[in-house]
């Protein structure tokens, strides 16, 4: 759209507050959108709502104390966000992990991963005006809460890792849920291509919408699956495998483009890519004890800093800890990906329509508790 | 590999040899830790950018001696995360590198509005997460409750 955009005349220039209680806008977001007619020629979007202080909670903490507080920046993949945590204390800190636990967190966050994509899915999906694939990808997504309910006790906030494993062990019964997860989310990949990718008024809100190519990518330092539609194969799980990652084979799927449809693609995509992981990791379990008796009830990290970077559903996510070899943390910053991939908004909504906004921003896939912290 | 060793040469040739540390076991999650000096920070950043690089993360730590700033910067290869960090006094304000890395604009304004660092000649410094009328500067150390307040050397000396 933007090669229609025409000069605009500075006196019809209208203010629109998009928010901050939008039905689009997927937590509290404003945005200020300046329009000419019906285009966009300036956002600013205005974040904070959320604010909780996340890091400074950190520093009055003990790191065990600190945990619950992970899974409640991102909540929609508060499992892989509770996990980033706990690998990141336990690499500043050298706790042993036992090997079956570290294979009940990759099936646990990948399942996390799925039902984050699903519930993206069927919100974009009703953001477009479609409110049927909602209800199924909620049908789907309910089988993964239920499957994890089982295991952390939770449906949303997970506090499930532990330093050195996890809290409970996996039985055959939650195996067996899986596995019937997996063959029935297979045979729903027809109903959501007939449904949605193959209907004509959703690739036309789609297609050639909202291009992020990969010079302004990386100049906003966008990450995850909006990353990979433009065609920039990067993981964190195969550029630096945390975990056992590197023990799986699985494909990180990329977009040509970088447009709305492209990253449709890319999470549809990724989802089947998670089943992969979860059946060959389903398939490797070993036995064993699922967490290390022997790791410190009060965890003491050393003198030091650790970075360390995981794939959240959202992209590469990153927690910094600086340790002054007391049981507090010093400084504990958490880079999220979300942050990035709004504010690529600024330079994207430039010159397309307000229709074409709510598209655009649906399709990144923000999750404002996110980068308020 | 190619862009991240084009870059550790670069900025090895930049910076005096004790003021760089490389480390390939990635034990800290980072390949290679610069300390700039204030002066050449956006010498090196400008480097970063144009070996292909992206600035991941811009994050300050408060000392009883000193202020912090530590950039984070990847690329889209395996294991090549760097960390540049400069040292500045509570009173000195640092450059900005947004116009380097627009991803820095909103960056700096967090960093800005909790530790109270003005960085110079950006354009734009108005609070992102706090309200518009906080005149506190949470992260900072002298702020609230906290546990300890250390000088640079006690943690990495």
């Amino acid at each position: 759209m933007a090669e229609h955009f025409p000069e605009p005349v500075v006196e019809q220039i209208y203010t629109l507050n998009l928010g901050p209680q939008h039905p689009s806008t997927h937590g509290v977001l404003r945005v200020l959108l300046d329009l000419d007619g019906e285009f966009i020629i300036k956002a600013d979007p205005v974040i904070g709502y959320g604010h909780r202080g996340h890091e400074k909670m950190a520093e009055n903490r003990t790191y065990k104390q600190f945990m619950p507080n992970s899974s409640r920046m991102d909540y929609l993949s508060g499992l892989l966000y509770n996990h980033g945590f706990v690998l990141a204390v336990e690499k500043l800190a050298g706790v042993q992990v036992p090997e079956r636990a570290k294979y009940i967190r990759v099936i646990c966050s990948e399942l996390n991963r799925i039902s984050s994509h699903l519930l993206w899915f069927g919100t974009y999906v009703m953001d477009l005006g479609g409110f049927t694939p909602f209800l199924y990808a909620f049908d789907d997504r309910e089988n993964i809460l239920d499957i994890l309910d089982r295991v952390t006790g939770s449906r949303l906030t997970y506090s499930y890792c532990r330093f050195g494993g996890v809290t409970r062990d996996i039985d055959a019964e939650f195996i067996a849920m899986t596995r019937k997860f997996i063959a029935r989310l297979r045979s729903r990949w027809d109903d959501y291509h007939n449904l949605v990718t193959k209907n004509v008024i959703f690739i036309h809100r789609t297609r050639g919408v909202g291009i992020i190519d990969a010079q302004l990518a990386r100049q906003f330092g966008v990450v995850g699956p909006n990353l990979r539609a433009c065609g920039v194969a990067f993981d964190a799980r195969k550029s630096e495998p945390y975990e056992v990652y590197d023990r799986f084979d699985f494909e990180v799927p990329t977009g040509v483009k970088g447009d709305a449809l492209d990253r449709y693609n890319v999470r549809l995509q990724e989802m089947e890519q998670s089943c992969r992981i979860i059946e060959q990791a389903l398939d490797q379990l070993p036995s064993g004890p699922h967490i290390n008796e022997m790791a410190p009830f009060k965890v003491r990290p050393p003198k030091g800093e650790v970075y360390l970077a995981f794939e959240s559903a959202r992209g590469l996510t990153g927690y910094y800890l600086v340790s002054d070899g007391s049981p507090y943390p010093y400084r504990c910053h958490i880079r999220v990906p979300s942050f990035g991939n709004l504010h690529v908004l600024t330079e994207v909504l430039k010159g397309t329509l307000v229709a074409d906004a709510i598209s655009i921003l649906g399709s990144i896939d923000v999750v404002i508790p996110e980068i308020d912290r | 590999m190619a862009a991240r060793e084009e870059l550790i040469k670069k900025i090895q040739a930049l910076l005096p040899q004790d003021a760089v540390c490389r480390d390939d076991s990635y034990k800290a999650g980072v390949v290679f830790a610069a300390q700039a000096p204030l002066g050449k920070l956006r010498e090196a950043i400008k480097l970063c950018e144009g070996c292909g690089y992206y600035l991941e993360s811009i994050t300050a730590l408060d000392f009883q001696d000193t202020f912090e700033l530590v950039y984070h910067l990847n690329c889209y290869e395996p294991t090549s995360r760097i960390s540049l960090r400069v040292l500045f006094g509570h009173d000195q304000s640092p450059p900005t590198v947004s116009d380097i890395f627009a991803s820095a604009l909103w960056q700096e304004r967090e960093v800005c509005e909790f530790f109270g660092i003005r960085f110079t000649d950006h354009p734009d410094l108005r609070p992102l997460l706090l309200p518009e009328d906080a005149d506190f500067t949470p992260l900072r150390k002298t702020f609230g409750a906290v546990h300890a307040y250390h000088k640079r050397e006690e943690i990495y000396g």
